[in-house]
């Protein structure tokens, strides 16, 4: 298969992924503010930061309200990032390689776009916010559901998967990041019970709640979801399965060493994690170490299918 | 309250669906039929449903407009164009010997030059024409075959005759329009398809990939062929895209591709390079190969020349096959019939006046209000004058356009176009089309069922390319079964005995 068309197959399952993980981030800050108490106002500004993309918010808007915050994540075309972006961007990977993919993706992925953008004014009221994002995340589903069901397993298929797969573990670690934000209060009796309200949102951010429940089986705590979100083996949006699943196709694929070398050394560093460390202080800086992490490794699929 | 046909009248121009007003042709006579009990309103659904397929399947072609690169929807109107199949075998014929003509044509003007040695066609045409490429000079490319794909354009005079406008041989898009635009009426009127025989017009991936593949340098069962694109921001690439997933072969851009000293093309591939038999370019001569031609081309691949000379590498169509494509070229199509294959034109050419003959010049520069202008080697519609619409001033500028560079251009008289009904606003009108069927040169030939119907959305226009506001219709060839009476046969029906109970309608 074409360099130029796997690395646009992997960039199409990125930008996908992303739009569904920023649709699910911006829920489940929403929830959070509902149940937190009217003194503590986190507000939206995190959720820019945890993007990574600050200096750009600044250069277009004065303040963080929740509406600038809300039009910058999901319909300003000036942030790279914004759902309507990162759709767009999926859409032209994908144009540039209609040849290889089913025509039903690309309908899809055409309407979810078309709607994204012509609906864009649903994002400010809270209401009506939840149920378009909602649909965003379920389109993004719609597409994916599509492709593993309709499209072969081949080496085009592979990279698409390589993306959506590494895209889920770097915005895992971005969303856990998020409770890294020190906003709480340090009263003793009532951060616990807000402590867990977070980690509790965090959960349902991946519609990781129930399956937590079913295999942790223990109530929600910091050290407990981290392990969770961070280690397990089974469960989808787990970073190490995001990277497990990535290890396995890349196995499949020609010229693996150098990706593998990363690949192990990251999930050497996943395994390590002490969790109940980390959920008392320094996630931020393990968070960055695994993005830096992840970066090397897209780095070296870049140097070893794309740019030979 | 359903749309009176009564009222439907082309004047005097040949309409498509109608003999008289109120009295359809008989191929058409079963969507008349099933149109008269449609409301404006019935119309206006069934045209919404069109322009959001058309929309969810991403059918568009791309503009350059304001500085900015548009992506728009694919203009069409949901009524088609019909022809009888009994009509349709005929210009299918004569497709297939013109074009049978043209590629002898061309083989010859880059070999003998016989043509010009028995003083058919004149040399100093072939020396002038911008389309004439010198490094082909002694090539004979596999099966002899220079233009592969031909995209014909036929239009329907006040005679009710078809005439060939113009052969595209360099890189004829529209194709898929052809296709999408079936599939489109499929979804909108699915009631006709049962109630008319209309011909399948599917098939034409399978036939591009059969010619393709037989022009292949290498002896294997499954030889690697790539389209080679402009890329996303050309008008076309919707098309690129769409033949090279129906066909399953690669799609690639100019970087995609390499020659290596072996002078053979590879294409960069995850495992490394791959070697490619067979290459359909959509990209211009030009524009190929920056080796051979255009040093600053960005588009093409270095060394493709290189390759094609030493048949490491076949090119669809193959560099030069342009030369055909000149207007004053086309003029003399009908005596390269007769030349090379030594029968009668079936279908006429539009009648022409070449400028660069002094006696045909001074008619057009006399009578240039009334005739349509047009340079040899352009093709979009662009650079053309309509005589009848236009300016005193346009005029003149052709006038000296024309005695400044008498071989750039022909005159045609301005044809009646024929019409077919529209939807226009809420109501149908009569409006101009052409046709540009698609006929493939491989080890045998094929013409599509039909072709792309190309229509003037402009009240009185005659101008339908699509980046000029030219819209599409379905074109349909329709099995009336005979031309007059249609014979009764008994449908075979299964005997109520072998019927099983619960299998099917009782």
């Amino acid at each position: 298969m074409l360099s130029r068309v796997a690395e646009n197959l992997y960039w199409f399952g990125r930008y996908l992924e992303r739009a569904e993980n920023t649709a699910r981030l911006i829920n489940v800050n929403t929830y959070l503010l509902l149940d937190m108490p009217k003194i503590i106002t986190p507000g939206w500004l995190p959720l820019v930061e945890i993007s990574g993309n600050e200096a750009a918010f600044n250069r277009s808007y004065k303040e963080s309200s929740e509406e600038n915050v809300l039009k910058f994540l999901i319909t300003d075309p000036e942030n790279p990032d914004s759902i309507l972006s990162t759709l767009r961007f999926a859409r032209e990977n994908l144009r540039t390689t209609r040849d290889v993919t089913q025509r039903e993706v690309w309908e899809l992925v055409n309407d979810l776009y078309y709607d994204v953008r012509d609906e864009g004014h649903r994002c400010i009221t809270r209401q009506q916010r939840n149920e378009y994002l909602t649909e965003i995340i379920r389109g993004v589903q719609l597409i994916v559901g599509t492709l593993f069901t309709g499209t072969s397993y081949d080496n085009a298929f592979k990279f698409m998967r390589l993306g959506f797969n590494i895209e889920q573990a770097d915005m895992t670690t971005r969303i856990l990041d998020i409770t890294s934000q020190d906003l709480l209060p340090h009263q003793q009796d009532e951060l616990a019970s807000l402590q867990n309200i977070q980690w509790m949102s965090v959960l349902k951010s991946l519609t990781a709640y129930q399956m937590y429940r079913r295999h942790v089986r223990t109530r929600v705590n910091g050290p407990s979801v981290l392990k969770f979100l961070l280690q397990d083996r089974a469960f989808p949006r787990s970073v190490l399965f995001g990277l497990s699943r990535n290890e396995s196709l890349i196995r499949q694929l020609p010229n693996n060493k150098a990706p593998l070398n990363h690949l192990n050394k990251l999930k050497r560093t996943i395994k390590a994690a002490d969790v109940r460390a980390l959920s008392e202080h320094g996630l931020h800086e393990f968070v960055d170490e695994i993005q830096l992490g992840l970066s090397a490794l897209h780095n070296s699929y870049g140097e070893t299918y794309f740019y030979c | 309250m359903p749309f009176n046909w009564q009222q439907y009248k082309s004047g005097e121009f040949y309409d498509e669906l109608f003999e008289a007003p109120g009295k359809p042709r008989p191929a058409a006579d079963n969507l008349v039929k099933y149109l008269t009990k449609m409301s404006p309103q019935d119309l206006k659904t069934r045209r919404t449903a069109a322009e959001l397929t058309i929309k969810l399947m991403g059918i568009s072609f791309t503009v350059y407009s304001e500085g900015q690169m548009i992506d728009r929807a694919w203009p069409f109107d949901i009524i088609p164009r019909i022809i009888p199949l009994s009509e349709w075998q005929t210009v299918e014929a004569g497709l297939k010997q013109r074009v049978e003509a043209l590629n002898l044509f061309i083989q010859d003007i880059y070999n003998d030059q016989k043509i010009i040695k028995d003083k058919v066609f004149p040399r100093h045409l072939i020396e002038r024409s911008t389309n004439f490429r010198k490094q082909c000079m002694g090539v004979s490319p596999p099966l002899k075959t220079w233009a592969h794909i031909c995209g014909s354009d036929l239009v329907r005079g006040g005679d009710g005759v078809m005439y060939v406008l113009e052969d595209n041989l360099r890189v004829p898009s529209g194709v898929s329009y052809m296709l999408e635009n079936r599939l489109v009426t499929k979804r909108v009127f699915p009631e006709v398809f049962q109630t008319t025989n209309i011909m399948p017009v599917d098939d034409y991936a399978t036939q591009l990939y059969e010619t393709l593949s037989n022009l292949s340098p290498r002896r294997t069962k499954k030889p690697v062929i790539a389209l080679l694109t402009p890329g996303i921001y050309n008008s076309a690439y919707f098309e690129h895209a769409y033949l090279a997933q129906q066909m399953g072969i690669e799609l690639v851009i100019g970087s995609d591709l390499f020659t290596d000293s072996d002078d053979c093309v590879y294409m960069k591939t995850i495992k490394g390079p791959q070697r490619v038999d067979v290459i359909y370019r959509r990209i211009d001569d030009l524009f190929l190969d920056p080796e051979a031609f255009n040093k600053d081309s960005m588009l093409g691949t270095p060394g493709l020349m290189r390759s094609w000379l030493k048949g490491k590498v076949a090119l669809a169509n193959a560099p030069g096959a342009g030369v055909a494509d000149d207007k004053v070229v086309y003029t003399y199509v009908p005596d390269f019939i007769k030349y090379y294959l030594g029968e009668d034109p079936i279908l006429p050419n539009v009648p022409s006046y070449r400028c660069y003959l002094k006696k045909e010049r001074d008619y057009v520069l006399e009578n240039i209000d009334k005739l349509v202008v047009k340079p040899a080697n352009e093709s979009g519609g662009y650079g053309m004058l309509v005589g009848p619409h236009s300016t005193k001033a346009e005029q003149n500028k052709f006038r000296e356009l024309i005695k400044a560079k008498p071989r750039n251009y022909i005159a045609q008289p301005t044809l009646a176009l024929s019409t077919a009904p529209t939807l226009i606003g809420r109501g149908i009108a009569p409006r101009h089309l052409d046709l540009r069927p698609f006929i493939l040169s491989g080890k045998k030939r094929y013409v599509t069922t039909g072709g792309l119907t190309r229509v003037a959305l402009v009240k009185g226009s005659l101008v339908v390319n699509s980046s000029q506001g030219g819209g599409s219709k379905d074109t349909w060839i329709v099995d009336t079964g005979k031309t007059d009476k249609p014979k009764k046969t008994k449908p075979y029906t299964q005997s109520r005995t072998t019927q099983k109970p619960g299998k099917g309608k009782a």
